[in-house]
């Protein structure tokens, strides 16, 4: 388990998705207020970008079906997902975000 | 339209003597088919959409028809099983193309709109835009508004039927207590097992297979395997009945003395064949698994025709394609209780019928003989006085067109012609 | 199994198809079942019934007595309008070649009616299992699996 720097904070834009690859992972990185969360970029339901979703109270929403996921836990929220997605500790240290994978 | 088309339309006037004469232009003409469509199979009445040992597991989906639309048959996760138009809600595209699968929800191939097993819409592509900050759809669309278009459900003793109206009557009640005591004779309480499917296209109005099938008159003629085997005979004993509703069954009490037997009744009969034996007896030998002798047949209306014969259980799907085409599709069954030699049994009766049926392969063929020749004739008229010219009642006997009176009384009534 | 004796079994099953073929096109019902063993399996069976496992045929004939009943229930009490039927047969091919031999082949047959062209009555494919008795090959079963989604009107003649 190594923490990772993958973004800028100041580059993330507030309130939405951004796709970094890290040790060959697809990971998206959502910055809301101070925090920055990251999860599994590819939804658990069908073949999506979660990075490309509809962020909203600490969730985002699958652009491809809707499927809502929880930013801080992974946990699928509505259907059509069943199952969880993937989230990784994210912290922000010197203007750096890093996550631990 | 056309000045023949009209002509057709004004004289569309049925004869003076009743369900005694069927006018011929009800097998062609193409107006008449869409009422038809929209009084029977997308009115209120209860069609058959199969079975559900057709989906072992859940969330599997099967194919199917009603009427002349496309609809899905499905089971969701809890088992629980659905009737849904096969058309997505956005385009028109038919959601799922295999003919049955197993699938975590519907999803249309066109724009992967995906809908749950019970067709409530789930999911939309984009339906926030893209790529940001692009609009998707409109803020008020409402998601729950656009689903498949569900149809009422019913499970009857693992039959499936829908219906397009929700105002339906009662299953039980559409089919009347008569119809359901002949229906649970053979399903109620089994676990039923799959055996497998034929199917025909006949080049003939669906009225035409109905009146054929409800015409005992010609089985005793026309099919002389039956009569030489004693299976289906003139002098034998029958229950020819009508039911209200559009819905019919017929029994005969199986008597393999028979075989043996001639008569006065059996000298008319010319396509009898003496001499002519089968190698192989099996074929008309059934067991008596009911233990009461019958051979049944009986309609629910407008779409299933459930058949007993000795040990073949089959259920025949009647579905128009068209005022002149009309699709036959047999599906034949038995118990997960069969052993060997019963499933064996079951399928070597299945030669008696189906498209190569020993008893049923003439019917395609003078149906598509019989459309050639009335498509012509459309001025016509079709003769139905055998057992009496008003007489839409009971008969005892299979020299009887009692049914297709009855059905003709039925059918003028809730045509308005 | 050599490349010579593959050649050679294709080419006499190749014989075999269009002699059992040529029998039933010109209506040598007997001829027909003289190609099976006694204790052949024949059956003409959907494509829906055959993915699915299903065991249910169109035509089942357990042993060459049914096969026999067949013939002689199409001669005597069957009711049909005469029609000439022609059997195509492509795509021989030997799967396994030991005691028993299992062969698969494309038919597709035409069909010929009074006032109208021929047609095409079905397509499908022979999943065969031959054996040899006193030299000449006979067909043990034969499943004659038709890609037809539906018939047209009747089957009257063996596929």
């Amino acid at each position: 388990m190594t923490w990772t720097t993958v973004a800028k904070f100041d580059e993330l834009p507030e309130e939405e998705g951004v796709c970094v690859v890290a040790e060959g992972r697809k990971i998206a990185l959502f910055k809301i207020g101070d925090e920055v969360f990251a999860i599994d970029d590819t939804c658990s339901h069908a073949e999506a970008q979660l990075s490309q979703g509809f962020v909203e109270d600490c969730a985002v929403e699958c652009p491809l079906h809707q499927a809502c996921f929880d930013l801080r836990t992974g946990a699928a929220l509505s259907a059509p997902a069943t199952e969880p997605v993937n989230t990784y500790p994210a912290k922000v240290e010197a203007g750096a975000v890093l996550i631990e994978l | 339209m056309s000045e023949a088309q009209e002509s057709m339309t004004t004289e569309r006037k049925w004869p003076e003597l009743g369900p005694c004469r069927v006018p011929a232009w009800v097998y062609t003409d193409p107006e008449l088919f869409e009422r038809e469509l929209e009084k029977f199979h997308y009115g209120k009445c209860w069609n058959y959409v199969g079975l559900e040992c057709e989906l072992p597991k859940p969330n599997m989906y099967r194919r199917n028809f009603v009427g002349g639309r496309p609809v899905l048959m499905t089971r969701d996760a809890e088992g629980e099983i659905h009737v849904v138009e096969n058309r997505c809600a956005h385009r028109g595209s038919p959601v799922c193309w295999a003919q049955q699968g197993e699938v975590k929800d519907l999803t249309c191939p066109y724009h992967q709109w995906t809908f749950d097993m019970a067709g409530n819409l789930q999911g939309i592509p984009f339906m926030r835009g893209a790529p940001r900050p692009n609009p998707g759809m409109p803020k008020d669309f409402d998601k729950t508004k656009h689903g498949l278009t569900k149809l009422k459900t019913h499970v009857h003793e693992g039959t499936v039927w829908a219906s397009y109206d929700h105002d339906a009557p009662d299953f039980n009640d559409y089919v009347g207590p008569d119809i359901i005591r002949f229906l649970d004779r053979i399903l109620a309480g089994r676990e039923l097992r799959l055996l497998g499917y034929s199917r025909q296209l006949i080049p003939c109005n669906w009225k035409l297979y109905f009146e054929n099938s409800r015409d005992p008159y010609h089985a005793t003629l026309l099919h002389s395997f039956f009569t030489t085997f004693g299976i289906y005979r003139a002098d034998a004993r029958f229950n020819v009945t009508p039911q209200p509703g559009g819905h019919e069954y017929i029994q005969s009490f199986l008597d393999p003395s028979l075989r043996e037997t001639r008569s006065d009744v059996t000298a008319e009969m010319k396509t009898l064949k003496e001499g002519f034996t089968l190698e192989d007896m099996s074929v008309v030998t059934p067991y008596d698994e009911f233990e009461d002798g019958i051979i049944s047949s009986l309609q629910v209306f407008p779409s299933l025709f459930v058949q007993q014969h000795g040990n073949v259980l089959a259920l025949r799907h009647i579905l128009p394609k068209g005022p002149q085409s009309t699709e036959l599709a047999w599906t034949y069954f038995g118990y997960a209780t069969d052993d060997d030699e019963m499933k064996t049994r079951r399928l070597k009766q299945g030669n008696l019928v189906g498209p190569a049926g020993y008893v049923s392969m003439e019917d395609g063929e003078v149906l598509a003989q019989v459309q050639a020749v009335v498509s012509q004739n459309p001025a016509t008229q079709q003769i139905v006085e055998m057992g009496g010219r008003d007489n839409i009642g009971p008969a005892q006997t299979a020299i009887t067109e009692t049914l297709i009176r009855a059905f003709y009384d039925f059918y003028r009534r809730e045509m308005n012609l | 199994m050599t490349k010579q004796t593959i050649s050679s079994l294709r080419t006499e099953l190749r014989d075999l198809y269009d002699d059992y073929c040529a029998a039933l096109d010109e209506g040598r019902l007997d001829d027909w079942s003289g190609y099976f063993t006694d204790d052949a399996l024949y059956t003409v069976m959907s494509r829906e019934s055959f993915v699915n496992g299903l065991s249910h045929a169109t035509m089942y004939c357990e042993g060459l007595a049914m096969i026999r009943d067949r013939t002689n229930a199409i001669r005597e009490t069957s009711v049909f309008e005469p029609r000439t039927i022609r059997h195509f047969v492509s795509g021989v091919r030997v799967l396994k070649d030991d005691d028993l031999i299992e062969a698969r082949a494309n038919f597709l047959l035409s069909e010929a009616l009074y006032n109208s062209e021929p047609q095409i009555l079905m397509v499908g494919e022979y999943l065969d299992v031959l054996r040899r008795e006193d030299g000449v090959l006979k067909i043990k079963k034969r499943q004659a699996v038709y890609d037809n989604f539906r018939i047209r009107t009747a089957l009257v003649m063996p596929v």
